[in-house]
Protein backbone atom coordinates (compact mmCIF):
# COMPACT_ATOMS: atom_id res chain seq x y z
CA UNK A 1 0.00 0.00 0.00
CA UNK A 2 1.53 3.26 -1.06
CA UNK A 3 1.81 6.40 1.01
CA UNK A 4 -0.64 8.24 -1.21
CA UNK A 5 -3.21 5.52 -0.75
CA UNK A 6 -2.79 5.64 3.02
CA UNK A 7 -2.94 9.42 3.18
CA UNK A 8 -5.94 9.45 0.91
CA UNK A 9 -7.73 6.84 2.98
CA UNK A 10 -7.20 8.52 6.29
CA UNK A 11 -6.08 6.97 9.53
CA UNK A 12 -4.45 3.57 9.83
CA UNK A 13 -6.61 0.55 10.59
CA UNK A 14 -5.98 -2.52 12.73
CA UNK A 15 -5.04 -4.34 9.57
CA UNK A 16 -2.32 -1.78 8.90
CA UNK A 17 -1.11 -2.07 12.47
CA UNK A 18 -0.87 -5.84 12.18
CA UNK A 19 0.98 -5.45 8.91
CA UNK A 20 3.38 -2.95 10.43
CA UNK A 21 3.90 -5.15 13.48
CA UNK A 22 4.81 -8.19 11.40
CA UNK A 23 7.00 -6.14 9.06
CA UNK A 24 8.82 -4.49 11.93
CA UNK A 25 10.19 -7.85 12.97
CA UNK A 26 12.04 -8.52 9.76
CA UNK A 27 13.26 -4.97 9.12
CA UNK A 28 14.39 -3.17 12.24
CA UNK A 29 13.00 0.31 12.67
CA UNK A 30 10.31 -0.02 10.02
CA UNK A 31 8.20 3.06 10.20
CA UNK A 32 5.21 4.42 8.42
CA UNK A 33 5.04 8.06 7.28
CA UNK A 34 1.47 8.45 8.43
CA UNK A 35 2.28 6.89 11.79
CA UNK A 36 5.16 9.29 12.26
CA UNK A 37 3.00 12.24 11.33
CA UNK A 38 -0.30 11.40 13.01
CA UNK A 39 -0.33 11.50 16.80
CA UNK A 40 -3.73 9.78 16.98
CA UNK A 41 -2.55 6.83 14.93
CA UNK A 42 0.68 6.65 16.94
CA UNK A 43 -1.35 6.44 20.13
CA UNK A 44 -3.58 3.74 18.65
CA UNK A 45 -0.57 1.83 17.41
CA UNK A 46 0.99 1.96 20.88
CA UNK A 47 -2.26 0.60 22.31
CA UNK A 48 -2.21 -2.14 19.68
CA UNK A 49 1.35 -2.97 20.60
CA UNK A 50 0.48 -3.11 24.28
CA UNK A 51 -2.44 -5.36 23.52
CA UNK A 52 -0.40 -7.84 21.51
CA UNK A 53 2.40 -7.93 24.07
CA UNK A 54 -0.24 -8.38 26.77
CA UNK A 55 -1.70 -11.36 24.95
CA UNK A 56 1.75 -12.96 24.78
CA UNK A 57 2.32 -12.27 28.46
CA UNK A 58 -1.01 -13.76 29.44
CA UNK A 59 -0.34 -16.90 27.45
CA UNK A 60 3.11 -17.26 29.01
CA UNK A 61 1.67 -16.70 32.47
CA UNK A 62 -0.97 -19.33 31.89
CA UNK A 63 1.61 -21.90 30.84
CA UNK A 64 3.89 -21.02 33.75
CA UNK A 65 0.98 -21.40 36.12
CA UNK A 66 0.43 -24.92 34.81
CA UNK A 67 4.14 -25.67 35.29
CA UNK A 68 5.26 -24.38 38.67
CA UNK A 69 8.86 -24.86 39.84
CA UNK A 70 8.16 -28.08 41.75
CA UNK A 71 6.56 -29.63 38.72
CA UNK A 72 9.56 -28.74 36.60
CA UNK A 73 11.88 -30.30 39.20
CA UNK A 74 9.81 -33.47 39.18
CA UNK A 75 9.91 -33.46 35.39
CA UNK A 76 13.69 -33.13 35.39
CA UNK A 77 14.04 -36.00 37.87
CA UNK A 78 11.74 -38.14 35.77
CA UNK A 79 13.78 -37.44 32.65
CA UNK A 80 16.97 -38.41 34.51
CA UNK A 81 15.35 -41.66 35.67
CA UNK A 82 14.14 -42.52 32.21
CA UNK A 83 17.56 -41.85 30.71
CA UNK A 84 19.14 -44.09 33.32
CA UNK A 85 16.79 -46.98 32.64
CA UNK A 86 17.30 -46.47 28.94
CA UNK A 87 20.97 -47.41 29.18
CA UNK A 88 20.64 -50.20 31.71
CA UNK A 89 20.39 -53.65 30.11
CA UNK A 90 17.19 -55.51 30.72
CA UNK A 91 17.29 -57.69 33.87
CA UNK A 92 16.52 -61.36 33.38
CA UNK A 93 14.20 -62.68 36.04
CA UNK A 94 15.07 -66.19 37.33
CA UNK A 95 12.47 -68.85 36.85
CA UNK A 96 10.73 -69.62 40.18
CA UNK A 97 12.25 -72.65 42.01
CA UNK A 98 8.93 -73.83 43.36
CA UNK A 99 7.53 -74.34 39.87
CA UNK A 100 10.60 -76.40 38.90
CA UNK A 101 10.25 -78.72 41.93
CA UNK A 102 6.67 -79.51 41.07
CA UNK A 103 7.50 -80.40 37.49
CA UNK A 104 10.70 -82.46 37.91
CA UNK A 105 10.75 -83.82 41.47
CA UNK A 106 12.56 -87.12 42.32
CA UNK A 107 10.48 -88.05 45.30
CA UNK A 108 9.29 -91.56 46.17
CA UNK A 109 5.71 -90.43 45.77
CA UNK A 110 6.32 -89.65 42.13
CA UNK A 111 7.77 -93.14 41.53
CA UNK A 112 4.87 -94.83 43.29
CA UNK A 113 2.35 -92.83 41.32
CA UNK A 114 4.05 -93.83 38.06
CA UNK A 115 4.19 -97.54 39.02
CA UNK A 116 0.54 -97.57 40.11
CA UNK A 117 -0.54 -95.94 36.86
CA UNK A 118 1.42 -98.52 34.81
CA UNK A 119 0.01 -101.43 36.84
CA UNK A 120 -3.52 -100.11 36.43
CA UNK A 121 -3.04 -99.86 32.70
CA UNK A 122 -1.70 -103.42 32.37
CA UNK A 123 -4.49 -104.85 34.54
CA UNK A 124 -7.08 -102.97 32.50
CA UNK A 125 -5.74 -104.32 29.20
CA UNK A 126 -5.56 -107.91 30.53
CA UNK A 127 -9.08 -107.82 31.91
CA UNK A 128 -10.30 -106.44 28.63
CA UNK A 129 -8.87 -109.48 26.84
CA UNK A 130 -10.53 -111.98 29.21
CA UNK A 131 -13.99 -110.47 29.59
CA UNK A 132 -15.86 -109.89 26.31
CA UNK A 133 -17.06 -106.54 27.44
CA UNK A 134 -17.81 -105.43 23.97
CA UNK A 135 -20.32 -108.16 23.29
CA UNK A 136 -21.95 -107.72 26.71
CA UNK A 137 -22.40 -104.07 26.17
CA UNK A 138 -23.52 -104.41 22.58
CA UNK A 139 -27.23 -103.76 22.21
CA UNK A 140 -29.18 -105.61 19.56
CA UNK A 141 -30.84 -103.34 17.13
CA UNK A 142 -34.53 -103.10 17.56
CA UNK A 143 -36.87 -104.48 14.96
CA UNK A 144 -38.27 -101.85 12.83
CA UNK A 145 -41.72 -101.05 14.11
CA UNK A 146 -44.04 -98.47 12.92
CA UNK A 147 -45.33 -95.99 15.38
CA UNK A 148 -48.95 -94.85 15.11
CA UNK A 149 -47.77 -91.62 13.63
CA UNK A 150 -46.03 -93.48 10.81
CA UNK A 151 -49.07 -95.59 9.85
CA UNK A 152 -51.03 -94.67 6.80
CA UNK A 153 -54.78 -94.47 6.85
CA UNK A 154 -55.05 -97.76 4.93
CA UNK A 155 -52.80 -99.64 7.41
CA UNK A 156 -54.77 -98.29 10.36
CA UNK A 157 -57.97 -99.56 8.80
CA UNK A 158 -56.48 -103.07 8.31
CA UNK A 159 -55.42 -103.27 11.94
CA UNK A 160 -58.87 -102.23 13.05
CA UNK A 161 -60.44 -105.03 10.96
CA UNK A 162 -58.12 -107.63 12.54
CA UNK A 163 -59.50 -106.77 15.97
CA UNK A 164 -62.68 -108.87 15.92
CA UNK A 165 -65.64 -107.82 17.99
CA UNK A 166 -65.65 -111.23 19.77
CA UNK A 167 -62.19 -110.68 21.09
CA UNK A 168 -63.16 -107.39 22.57
CA UNK A 169 -66.35 -108.72 24.09
CA UNK A 170 -64.89 -111.66 26.06
CA UNK A 171 -66.05 -111.91 29.64
CA UNK A 172 -63.93 -112.04 32.77
CA UNK A 173 -64.26 -115.82 33.16
CA UNK A 174 -62.66 -116.42 29.78
CA UNK A 175 -59.84 -114.12 30.53
CA UNK A 176 -59.14 -115.81 33.87
CA UNK A 177 -59.35 -119.32 32.45
CA UNK A 178 -56.93 -118.30 29.74
CA UNK A 179 -54.57 -116.94 32.38
CA UNK A 180 -54.85 -120.20 34.33
CA UNK A 181 -54.22 -122.27 31.23
CA UNK A 182 -50.86 -123.96 30.79
CA UNK A 183 -48.23 -122.05 28.97
CA UNK A 184 -47.93 -122.61 25.29
CA UNK A 185 -44.17 -122.47 25.23
CA UNK A 186 -42.91 -126.06 25.26
CA UNK A 187 -39.48 -125.28 26.69
CA UNK A 188 -41.05 -123.85 29.83
CA UNK A 189 -43.41 -126.80 30.45
CA UNK A 190 -40.94 -128.59 32.77
CA UNK A 191 -40.60 -125.57 34.94
CA UNK A 192 -44.34 -125.10 34.90
CA UNK A 193 -44.89 -128.65 36.14
CA UNK A 194 -42.67 -128.08 39.18
CA UNK A 195 -44.36 -124.85 40.13
CA UNK A 196 -47.60 -124.83 42.20
CA UNK A 197 -50.42 -123.05 40.44
CA UNK A 198 -53.30 -120.99 41.67
CA UNK A 199 -55.50 -122.88 39.22
CA UNK A 200 -54.86 -126.21 41.07
CA UNK A 201 -55.60 -124.61 44.41
CA UNK A 202 -58.90 -123.27 43.13
CA UNK A 203 -59.89 -126.64 41.57
CA UNK A 204 -59.04 -128.50 44.75
CA UNK A 205 -61.10 -126.08 46.75
CA UNK A 206 -64.03 -126.55 44.38
CA UNK A 207 -63.68 -130.38 44.53
CA UNK A 208 -63.96 -130.39 48.29
CA UNK B 1 14.15 -6.55 17.12
CA UNK B 2 15.46 -8.47 14.20
CA UNK B 3 18.67 -10.32 14.65
CA UNK B 4 19.75 -12.14 17.75
CA UNK B 5 20.52 -10.66 21.14
CA UNK B 6 23.97 -11.14 22.74
CA UNK B 7 22.36 -13.09 25.60
CA UNK B 8 20.78 -15.48 23.16
CA UNK B 9 24.05 -15.88 21.27
CA UNK B 10 25.82 -16.71 24.52
CA UNK B 11 23.10 -19.18 25.50
CA UNK B 12 23.35 -20.89 22.14
CA UNK B 13 27.09 -21.17 22.40
CA UNK B 14 26.68 -22.77 25.80
CA UNK B 15 24.09 -25.17 24.35
CA UNK B 16 26.39 -26.11 21.47
CA UNK B 17 29.26 -26.76 23.88
CA UNK B 18 27.09 -28.89 26.15
CA UNK B 19 25.62 -30.86 23.24
CA UNK B 20 29.11 -31.54 21.82
CA UNK B 21 30.34 -32.65 25.23
CA UNK B 22 27.40 -35.03 25.67
CA UNK B 23 28.00 -36.47 22.22
CA UNK B 24 31.67 -37.06 22.99
CA UNK B 25 30.86 -38.66 26.34
CA UNK B 26 28.25 -40.92 24.74
CA UNK B 27 30.77 -41.98 22.10
CA UNK B 28 33.41 -42.80 24.71
CA UNK B 29 30.95 -44.85 26.74
CA UNK B 30 30.96 -42.56 29.78
CA UNK B 31 27.22 -42.59 30.03
CA UNK B 32 26.88 -41.37 33.61
CA UNK B 33 28.86 -38.26 32.76
CA UNK B 34 26.87 -37.84 29.55
CA UNK B 35 23.60 -37.87 31.48
CA UNK B 36 24.99 -35.47 34.04
CA UNK B 37 25.99 -33.04 31.33
CA UNK B 38 22.72 -33.47 29.48
CA UNK B 39 20.79 -32.46 32.60
CA UNK B 40 22.21 -28.94 32.08
CA UNK B 41 20.50 -28.75 28.72
CA UNK B 42 17.30 -30.11 30.22
CA UNK B 43 17.32 -27.50 32.99
CA UNK B 44 17.95 -24.71 30.50
CA UNK B 45 15.20 -25.61 28.07
CA UNK B 46 12.48 -27.38 30.01
CA UNK B 47 10.43 -24.31 30.95
CA UNK B 48 10.32 -23.04 27.40
CA UNK B 49 9.59 -26.54 26.13
CA UNK B 50 6.77 -26.93 28.65
CA UNK B 51 5.19 -23.67 27.52
CA UNK B 52 5.28 -24.67 23.88
CA UNK B 53 3.89 -28.14 24.58
CA UNK B 54 1.19 -26.69 26.80
CA UNK B 55 0.02 -24.27 24.13
CA UNK B 56 -0.08 -27.05 21.58
CA UNK B 57 -1.80 -29.67 23.72
CA UNK B 58 -3.78 -27.54 26.21
CA UNK B 59 -3.28 -30.18 28.89
CA UNK B 60 -0.56 -29.96 31.52
CA UNK B 61 -0.15 -33.72 32.05
CA UNK B 62 0.08 -34.48 28.36
CA UNK B 63 2.44 -31.55 27.82
CA UNK B 64 4.63 -32.90 30.61
CA UNK B 65 4.82 -36.28 28.90
CA UNK B 66 5.51 -34.70 25.53
CA UNK B 67 8.41 -32.69 26.98
CA UNK B 68 9.88 -35.77 28.64
CA UNK B 69 9.60 -37.78 25.44
CA UNK B 70 11.24 -35.00 23.44
CA UNK B 71 14.22 -34.80 25.82
CA UNK B 72 14.65 -38.58 25.77
CA UNK B 73 14.45 -38.65 21.99
CA UNK B 74 16.93 -35.78 21.67
CA UNK B 75 19.37 -37.59 23.95
CA UNK B 76 19.07 -40.80 21.97
CA UNK B 77 19.58 -39.05 18.65
CA UNK B 78 22.16 -36.53 19.75
CA UNK B 79 24.69 -38.19 17.43
CA UNK B 80 22.68 -36.89 14.48
CA UNK B 81 22.69 -33.30 15.82
CA UNK B 82 24.69 -30.88 13.71
CA UNK B 83 26.38 -28.11 15.65
CA UNK B 84 25.79 -25.50 12.96
CA UNK B 85 22.10 -25.54 13.86
CA UNK B 86 21.17 -24.13 17.29
CA UNK B 87 20.32 -26.88 19.77
CA UNK B 88 17.09 -25.17 20.83
CA UNK B 89 15.84 -25.05 17.25
CA UNK B 90 16.68 -28.72 16.71
CA UNK B 91 15.13 -29.72 20.01
CA UNK B 92 12.00 -27.59 19.53
CA UNK B 93 11.41 -29.25 16.20
CA UNK B 94 11.49 -32.66 17.89
CA UNK B 95 9.08 -31.35 20.51
CA UNK B 96 6.64 -29.86 18.00
CA UNK B 97 6.58 -33.06 15.95
CA UNK B 98 5.85 -35.01 19.12
CA UNK B 99 3.03 -32.63 20.03
CA UNK B 100 1.51 -32.88 16.56
CA UNK B 101 1.63 -36.69 16.78
CA UNK B 102 -0.16 -36.53 20.10
CA UNK B 103 -2.82 -34.20 18.71
CA UNK B 104 -3.40 -36.62 15.83
CA UNK B 105 -3.65 -39.56 18.23
CA UNK B 106 -6.05 -37.62 20.44
CA UNK B 107 -8.24 -36.73 17.47
CA UNK B 108 -8.39 -40.39 16.47
CA UNK B 109 -9.26 -41.37 20.04
CA UNK B 110 -11.93 -38.74 20.44
CA UNK B 111 -13.60 -39.85 17.24
CA UNK B 112 -14.70 -42.98 19.10
CA UNK B 113 -15.54 -41.41 22.43
CA UNK B 114 -18.64 -39.56 23.45
CA UNK B 115 -18.01 -36.27 25.19
CA UNK B 116 -18.94 -36.39 28.86
CA UNK B 117 -20.65 -33.50 30.53
CA UNK B 118 -18.52 -31.89 33.20
CA UNK B 119 -15.53 -33.79 31.94
CA UNK B 120 -12.36 -32.79 33.66
CA UNK B 121 -9.13 -32.69 31.79
CA UNK B 122 -7.84 -31.43 28.54
CA UNK B 123 -9.26 -29.31 25.88
CA UNK B 124 -12.88 -28.84 25.07
CA UNK B 125 -13.97 -27.91 21.60
CA UNK B 126 -13.13 -24.26 22.01
CA UNK B 127 -9.79 -24.99 23.60
CA UNK B 128 -10.72 -24.05 27.13
CA UNK B 129 -10.34 -26.47 29.99
CA UNK B 130 -13.14 -27.34 32.33
CA UNK B 131 -10.74 -28.90 34.79
CA UNK B 132 -9.25 -25.90 36.41
CA UNK B 133 -11.61 -24.30 38.78
CA UNK B 134 -10.48 -20.94 39.99
CA UNK B 135 -10.34 -22.17 43.55
CA UNK B 136 -7.88 -24.87 42.57
CA UNK B 137 -5.23 -22.36 41.75
CA UNK B 138 -3.35 -20.37 44.27
CA UNK B 139 -3.36 -16.76 43.15
CA UNK B 140 -0.06 -15.22 42.27
CA UNK B 141 1.66 -13.31 45.05
CA UNK B 142 0.05 -10.00 45.87
CA UNK B 143 -3.13 -10.63 43.85
CA UNK B 144 -6.50 -10.39 45.48
CA UNK B 145 -8.94 -13.25 44.77
CA UNK B 146 -10.95 -10.88 42.55
CA UNK B 147 -7.90 -9.94 40.51
CA UNK B 148 -6.94 -13.58 40.23
CA UNK B 149 -10.44 -14.43 39.02
CA UNK B 150 -10.43 -11.66 36.44
CA UNK B 151 -6.97 -12.62 35.28
CA UNK B 152 -8.04 -16.21 35.00
CA UNK B 153 -11.10 -15.33 32.94
CA UNK B 154 -9.02 -13.16 30.64
CA UNK B 155 -6.50 -15.94 30.10
CA UNK B 156 -9.27 -18.37 29.34
CA UNK B 157 -10.69 -15.99 26.75
CA UNK B 158 -7.31 -15.55 25.11
CA UNK B 159 -6.61 -19.28 25.20
CA UNK B 160 -10.03 -20.01 23.68
CA UNK B 161 -9.42 -17.49 20.92
CA UNK B 162 -5.99 -18.95 20.25
CA UNK B 163 -7.45 -22.43 20.09
CA UNK B 164 -9.86 -21.31 17.37
CA UNK B 165 -7.01 -20.36 15.06
CA UNK B 166 -5.97 -22.80 12.34
CA UNK B 167 -3.08 -25.01 13.43
CA UNK B 168 -0.35 -23.27 11.46
CA UNK B 169 -1.41 -19.80 12.50
CA UNK B 170 -1.52 -20.91 16.10
CA UNK B 171 1.93 -22.50 15.90
CA UNK B 172 3.43 -19.44 14.30
CA UNK B 173 1.78 -17.09 16.80
CA UNK B 174 2.86 -19.12 19.82
CA UNK B 175 6.44 -19.48 18.65
CA UNK B 176 6.67 -15.87 17.60
CA UNK B 177 4.79 -14.08 20.36
CA UNK B 178 4.92 -16.41 23.30
CA UNK B 179 8.43 -17.72 22.74
CA UNK B 180 9.81 -14.62 21.06
CA UNK B 181 11.22 -16.36 17.99
CA UNK B 182 12.06 -14.47 14.84
CA UNK B 183 10.38 -15.34 11.55
CA UNK B 184 13.54 -17.05 10.42
CA UNK B 185 13.61 -19.22 13.52
CA UNK B 186 9.92 -20.01 13.25
CA UNK B 187 10.58 -20.95 9.63
CA UNK B 188 13.33 -23.34 10.73
CA UNK B 189 11.14 -24.78 13.46
CA UNK B 190 8.02 -25.33 11.42
CA UNK B 191 9.54 -26.00 8.02
CA UNK B 192 7.49 -23.17 6.50
CA UNK B 193 8.84 -20.52 4.19
CA UNK B 194 9.82 -17.31 5.97
CA UNK B 195 7.35 -15.18 4.04
CA UNK B 196 4.64 -17.77 4.70
CA UNK B 197 5.41 -17.47 8.39
CA UNK B 198 4.85 -13.73 8.22
CA UNK B 199 1.56 -14.19 6.36
CA UNK B 200 0.35 -16.69 8.98
CA UNK B 201 1.44 -14.34 11.75
CA UNK B 202 -0.40 -11.43 10.20
CA UNK B 203 -3.57 -13.49 9.80
CA UNK B 204 -3.31 -14.83 13.32
CA UNK B 205 -3.02 -11.33 14.77
CA UNK B 206 -5.95 -10.10 12.71
CA UNK B 207 -8.15 -12.98 13.79
CA UNK B 208 -7.21 -12.69 17.43
CA UNK B 209 -7.84 -8.97 17.32
CA UNK B 210 -11.29 -9.69 15.91
CA UNK B 211 -12.13 -12.40 18.40
CA UNK B 212 -10.86 -10.43 21.37
CA UNK B 213 -12.42 -7.17 20.26
CA UNK B 214 -13.72 -6.40 23.74
CA UNK B 215 -10.54 -7.44 25.38
CA UNK B 216 -7.85 -4.83 25.61
CA UNK B 217 -5.13 -6.48 27.61
CA UNK B 218 -2.55 -3.84 28.21
CA UNK B 219 1.06 -4.57 28.83
CA UNK B 220 2.99 -2.37 31.17
CA UNK B 221 4.91 0.29 29.20
CA UNK B 222 8.25 -1.15 30.27
CA UNK B 223 7.39 -4.53 28.78
CA UNK B 224 7.24 -3.13 25.29
CA UNK B 225 10.96 -2.57 25.18
CA UNK B 226 11.74 -6.26 25.23
CA UNK B 227 8.70 -6.93 23.09
CA UNK B 228 9.05 -10.34 21.54
CA UNK B 229 12.41 -11.32 22.90
CA UNK B 230 11.50 -13.69 25.64
CA UNK B 231 13.95 -15.62 27.68
CA UNK B 232 12.97 -18.21 30.24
Amino acid sequence: MSLLERLGRGHLTDRDFANLWVASESAAGTSDPHLDACAACRARYDAFERWIVGVGNELRAEADEAFPADRLSAQQAQIARRLETLERPARVIAFPKAARAVISGNSHVRRWVTAAAAAGLIAGVGLGQIVPLRTAIQVKPRAATSTPAQLTAHETQQIAQQLTPEATLRNDEDVLSEAFARPRISTLSALDDMTPHARDTVLNHRGK
Amino acid sequence: MSGTSPALIAAREADAAAASAVKALQASGRLDDARERYSELVARHQRRASRIAYHYLRDAAEADEAVQDAFIKAYQHLASFREELPFDVWFTRILINGCLDRIKARTRRERWLLPMSGQSGPATADGTTTERDVTERVPAGGQSPEQALLGRERRQQIAAALAKLPERQRSVFVLSHVEGRTSREVSALTGLNESTVRVHLFRAIRKLRGMLANDRVAAAPGELKGRRRVTS
